[in-house]
């Protein structure tokens, strides 16, 4: 299923052998393997509980494993140390409480908190990072704009650029177009297609809304207990029937789809 | 006339050490509960501050029986109690209830020690009640140390706490050590509460911690100027409470809480007259494509 380009000097982001996960007494992953390279687009879909959130929580050590390896920049996470190089926005991030006073920038300056600067002040560069991400969520006029009065949309990429204020190498995003309406939908994602050209940062991201993400991947993962991956996207139809049974029939919309889009 | 006498009863109050004493613990005791009770409100665990007055209840009491420096007993038991909470909301309950069960124990330990001393219901009033204008230099000295401390270990780590009050499990994400930085902020919390019951008593005490905060919230400010605004609403309705307080002698603690309430209230009308910028509608985004 791996394209020769692949494997030639690419590096490898995100890898994971052999997976498996247990929650209960189920097996939620079952002998899961998956490699991701620099600048990827990783499209996750899968039914619900299917394991998509659960995987991604196991990536990030918030969900013991059962046995099997995950691999960040080629270190086991046991030993992985560089976590401000990987970045996740949860599941309902954006459903935090309206009444907590931040504003859009104090937000997003929340991402550069982190032990190394611990017990002193946000410096010079820390704001420039902040602002960088900012702007390149297409935010910047809401910077002081309180979180609670931001639309559903904007929250989202509030916490996008919070997640990008410390320049990661990958983005993780949970459904983070849930409740989205297919205009900010759209918009969302045509952002975060440029942040993934001019940053070369590696996206992966979980949704429900496959249209809107499938033109943009260069890998697509189907995750129910276990994991499929392919590459090459006009084989994507088969993988879905493969995850979702046969009678699954996948709706293509036409999107714009590559290439560095004006921001909204 | 009436005025005059009011105005000379003040300025002999303001004269007179006790007084002086009492304004400025009442403020700076005030200052502390509005920090620490925001980040406690923030966490919707307003009732952890009651909860740790009522087992500081029951270490006084148990303090006052047993010949104990009952403060030195409450903090201890206050301090525990704080730890006992957290480690039953991640073990036992859910977090209202772990505060229930907390309060509950201080105050039936409370009513045991009573019971069995049979001595000094009187002394324990003071607790219960507060009494202000009996501060001493010595308790002046130790509210001093401890409103110090507390505030620059907040300032220093003021980020940090924001981050974790705000999503904990990204803040670990980061590398901050957020079991190390909860353990310090409820040791803070424990001993401010204990030091506070000398302010306005074990009752009212969680009223200094969250109703400023709350009415701070209000004004829907940044995350710095709510923490400003609340500690100024603190101090200044200390200030009056404790000022008017003296002049219609009544009970400190009841006037100083009853100033907060007003506070708070005040600010809900303004915020409901419309002139934060919360009533604004939440601006749209771009209008769906077709």
């Amino acid at each position: 299923m791996t394209s020769a380009y692949r494997t030639e000097g690419a590096e490898p982001i995100l890898e994971i052998r052999d997976l498996n996960v247990v929650r209960g007494n189920e097996t939620v992953i079952r002998n899961g393997n998956l490699r991701v390279i620099r600048g990827d687009y990783v499209g996750v879909v899968g039914p619900n509980g299917g394991g998509k959130t659960t995987l991604l929580q196991t990536i990030f050590n918030f969900i013991p494993k059962e046995s099997g390896e995950i691999l960040l920049f080629g270190k086991r996470t046991e030993q992985f140390n560089e976590w401000s190089r990987v970045a996740y926005t949860p599941q309902n991030a954006i459903h935090f409480d309206e009444q907590f006073p931040l504003t859009v920038r104090e937000l997003v300056s929340l991402g550069r908190v982190r032990r190394s600067n611990m017990l002193r002040r946000l410096n010079k560069e820390d704001w420039n990072k902040v602002d960088d991400a900012m702007e390149a969520m297409s935010i910047s006029h809401l910077s002081d704009r309180r979180i609670g009065q931001l639309s559903g949309g904007q929250k989202q990429r509030a916490f996008v650029a919070k997640s990008l204020s410390l320049d990661p190498d990958m983005l993780v995003l949970d459904e983070p177009t849930t409740g989205l309406d297919a205009g900010s939908l759209e918009s969302f994602y045509k952002t975060l297609s440029n942040v993934q050209k001019r940053r070369n940062t590696t996206i992966v991201v979980v949704s429900h809304d496959l249209s809107a993400v499938f033109c943009r991947m260069t890998k697509m993962v189907c995750v129910n207990r276990r994991i499929y991956e392919t590459d090459d996207l006009r084989d994507a139809d088969g993988l879905l029937r493969k995850v979702y049974g046969e009678h699954f029939e996948f709706m293509k919309h036409e999107h714009e789809c590559q290439g560095v889009f004006d921001d909204p | 006339m009436i005025l005059e006498s009011v105005f000379d009863d003040v300025f002999l109050l303001l004269g007179m050490s006790f007084f002086q004493r009492a304004l400025v613990g009442g403020c700076v005791i005030s200052m502390i509960c509005a920090v620490i009770g925001l980040f406690v409100v923030l966490r919707k665990e307003s009732m952890i501050g009651d909860s740790a007055a009522h087992i500081s209840f029951g270490g006084i009491a148990v303090g006052l029986l047993l010949g104990i420096e009952p403060l030195l007993l409450a903090v201890v038991m206050s301090v525990a109690a704080v730890f006992g909470m957290d480690y039953m909301k991640k073990k036992i309950a859910q977090a209202d209830s772990a505060m229930a069960v907390m309060l509950a124990l201080g105050f039936s330990m409370g009513l045991i020690a009573i019971g069995l001393s049979d001595g000094f219901s009187i002394a324990i009033m003071d607790y219960l009640f507060g009494s202000i204008l009996t501060i001493s230099n010595s308790d002046l000295l130790l509210i001093a140390a401890l409103g110090a401390s507390v505030l620059s270990i907040i300032f220093m780590l003021l980020k940090e706490y924001i981050a974790m009050t705000f999503d904990e499990s990204s803040s670990k994400l980061n590398g901050i050590p957020t079991g190390i930085l909860s353990v310090i902020f409820n040791v803070m919390l424990a001993v401010t509460v204990v030091l506070s019951i000398k302010v306005v008593g074990v009752i009212l005490v969680m009223a200094l911690m969250v109703i400023p905060s709350l009415a701070a919230l209000q004004l829907s400010l940044s995350f710095k100027r709510t923490l400003v605004a609340g500690i100024s609403f603190a101090v200044v309705s200390t200030f009056i409470g404790i000022m008017l307080s003296a002049v219609v002698d009544l009970p400190a603690a009841g006037v100083i809480v009853f100033a907060d309430f007003i506070m708070l209230m005040l600010l809900v009308a303004y915020k409901r007259l419309g002139h934060s910028e919360e009533n604004r509608k939440p601006s749209k985004e771009k209008q769906p494509i077709p």
